[in-house]
């Protein structure tokens, strides 16, 4: 008996013929149990997200054969037509094992070190395990997988920081203020990338948001689809004695805010620290104001800049997440020699006489 | 074991503070990156052994170990590293003891000079329960005017990474900015307020016949003290003061406490035996 597994990802096939194989969550108990029903497999979970579609299954048939047929499997079960080459990959032992841990400290994720893929592969397996679809090898395998993924994240980077300009900008306003829910944020412009960013304040607690624009009707749209208020396009600098985070991002060929206007604004904070965040091009503030005290302004070529920086830290810890992996493979691969062909361990076996 | 003193004991105490700065370096060239227990051992080991001395001390003397320059120092710094200790056990403040650390070796160094420490006669230099309760509340006035200066410094430190955008100001785990100044603003707060009464307590004291209370140095020294504070608090939580320039006040007039405060101390006839 051995694990093996099947699949696409984003690394191997483009989305559209990812979606062709994706498994709507109602629709794996069956599968799973056709596959069992067929004999190809004992165990199995399947993993169906936006990047991936894999089947971890526990064979007894020579893993060859196995691809063979759940490569088969699937293009009958999604009744695919088309030509299928390396798109589909298989790997078995103990390729499949590290495969499936790296899946799930999110080292073979589209952003490295993404935390999602780590829930998506607990809801996969917690249905497979609901409907009885797993048992000892593929139980094991995937609790190990867990507490993989979380041994990587405590002892590596590799989930450390944000890659995104939207999550940079959450990040900075964590490291200038010690709780966002007590802070009001103005949303200067209702562009895509403004809103992207106000919505990630509010998820880590910002409650109050107002939101101007030259179109009074689109600040209103905006406002009202993020719960806050809409501000008219020339009082937005009223707006600064209550607010602590700007979001910038107009269509302004010229800079709406510059020292000269910022200066009086801050002594009615009273020189409260100000976040501006900048990510209109061209740019909305101008830079001179970061030299006022307690001013903060961050751009959008800062804000990328923050984002590939953590994106390369978390590559050079790779390797050491790797290494990590390779480790557990081995303890795991030796732990399984113990096991029974139907899966039962030296301890079952001990109590069973 | 007769021969081991409390001055040994305090000795071994600088010998940790010196561990716990080099450690700090690595900690700050690594950029206060990762959660780290180490250096709080190193700095908590020191104040243990630093508690034994001034304990020794305490029972040698049979009175609070405040009589001298040396006494005082020591129980300056004691209150440092106590409070840097307890401080740096709420969320994100661990890297404080990174900060501390070198102060209280420095400092320790300086205290270790045996001129400070001289032998103590029938009739300490200051004796009685008023004196060392003025003494003690004087001196952990110091040692929360210190904490805020270094806590201060942490909030410069991080100002200056996050204005001119280096990473390690988000890579770090500094606390935020927010949180820095609420720290160093009560530190600041509670100095002052120890001050006060350990100021209030000092005016009750008796006096040497001939010796002016309102022309000694250390009273003018201490007077001066208590206004800088008072004006640096007063300036920044009503007159929105920023707080850059609140932390800098404070750590310059930590700078000129321990810059003068020895030498007052030897012109104030108060304060002289």
């Amino acid at each position: 008996m051995s694990i093996i597994v099947v699949g696409l990802s984003h690394r191997s096939a483009p989305v559209e013929l990812r979606e062709r194989f994706a498994f709507a969550e109602a629709r794996v108990p069956d599968a799973l149990r056709e596959l069992r029903a067929a004999g190809l497999t004992t165990e199995g979970v399947v993993l169906s997200t936006c990047n991936r579609v894999e089947i971890y299954a526990a064979t007894p048939l020579a893993p060859e054969t196995a691809f063979a047929a759940i490569r088969q499997f699937l293009i009958a079960h999604h009744a695919y037509e088309g030509a299928l080459g390396d798109e589909l990959y298989a790997l078995a032992e103990p390729h499949s094992l590290r495969h499936l841990f790296k899946v799930a400290a999110g080292l073979d994720s589209m952003v490295i070190g993404e935390t999602e893929i780590f829930g998506q592969l607990k809801k996969a397996y917690d249905l497979a395990f609901t409907n009885q679809h797993t048992g000892a090898l593929l139980n094991k395998a995937f609790q190990r997988a867990f507490n993989v993924a979380k041994h990587i994240r405590t002892e590596t980077n590799i989930q450390r920081g944000s890659v995104s300009v939207m999550s940079a900008a959450v990040e900075l306003a964590e490291k200038i203020f010690s709780s966002l829910a007590e802070h009001e944020v103005l949303v200067i412009g209702a562009g895509e990338t403004s809103e992207k960013t106000a919505r990630a304040l509010q998820s880590r607690g910002v409650q109050n948001i107002s939101v101007t624009n030259r179109s009074p009707e689109r600040a209103a749209t905006l406002a009202a689809a993020l719960g806050g208020r809409a501000v008219p396009f020339e009082r937005w600098p009223d707006e600064f004695a209550r607010i602590d985070i700007a979001i910038s991002s107009t269509a302004a060929p010229q800079p709406i805010l510059d020292r000269a206007r910022l200066e009086p604004l801050m002594k009615r904070r009273q020189h409260r620290p100000l976040l501006l965040i900048d990510i209109a091009v061209p740019r909305d503030i101008d830079p001179a104001v970061s030299e006022l005290d307690n001013v903060y302004l961050y751009n959008v070529d800062d804000l990328q800049g923050i984002a590939a920086e953590y994106l390369k830290l978390r590559q050079e810890e790779v390797a050491r997440c790797e290494k990590i992996i390779a480790e557990k493979v081995a303890a795991l691969l030796e732990a399984n020699k113990y096991l029974t062909a139907d899966g039962r361990g030296e301890g079952q076996r001990r109590r069973e006489g | 074991m007769a021969w081991f003193t409390d001055r040994h004991c305090f000795l071994l105490a600088v010998t940790f503070y010196g561990l716990s700065t080099i450690y700090s370096v690595f900690l700050w060239r690594k950029g206060f990156r990762r959660d780290d227990w180490a250096n709080y051992f190193l700095l908590a080991a020191g104040v243990a052994l630093h508690t034994l001395a001034m304990t020794k001390r305490g029972l040698t003397l049979h009175s609070c170990p405040v009589n001298n320059l040396y006494e005082a120092t020591t129980f300056l710094l004691w209150t440092l590293g106590m409070a840097s200790l307890i401080y740096s056990l709420l969320p994100r403040l661990k890297f404080l003891c990174a900060f501390t650390s070198p102060v209280l070796f420095t400092l320790g160094v300086f205290a270790l000079m045996p001129a400070l420490d001289p032998p103590h006669g029938p009739k300490p230099e200051f004796s009685g329960a008023l004196r060392s309760l003025h003494a003690a509340t004087i001196l952990q006035a110091y040692g929360a005017f210190g904490l805020a200066a270094v806590a201060a410094a942490m909030f410069l430190a991080q100002r200056h990474d996050l204005k001119v955008h280096k990473l390690r100001a988000l890579l770090s785990l500094l606390p935020s900015m927010q949180r820095l100044e609420l720290v160093t603003t009560r530190l600041a707060m509670v100095g002052f307020a120890l001050l006060t009464i350990g100021l209030a307590v000092g005016s009750r004291l008796p006096r040497k016949e001939g010796v002016s209370f309102f022309a000694d140095t250390k009273v003018l020294w201490s007077a001066l003290l208590w206004l800088v504070y008072l004006e640096a608090l007063v300036a920044h939580k009503f007159f929105g003061r920023s707080a850059r320039r609140f932390a800098i006040v404070l750590i310059l007039a930590f700078v000129f406490l321990l810059l003068t405060f020895w030498i007052t101390n030897l012109l104030s006839g108060l304060h002289r035996s």
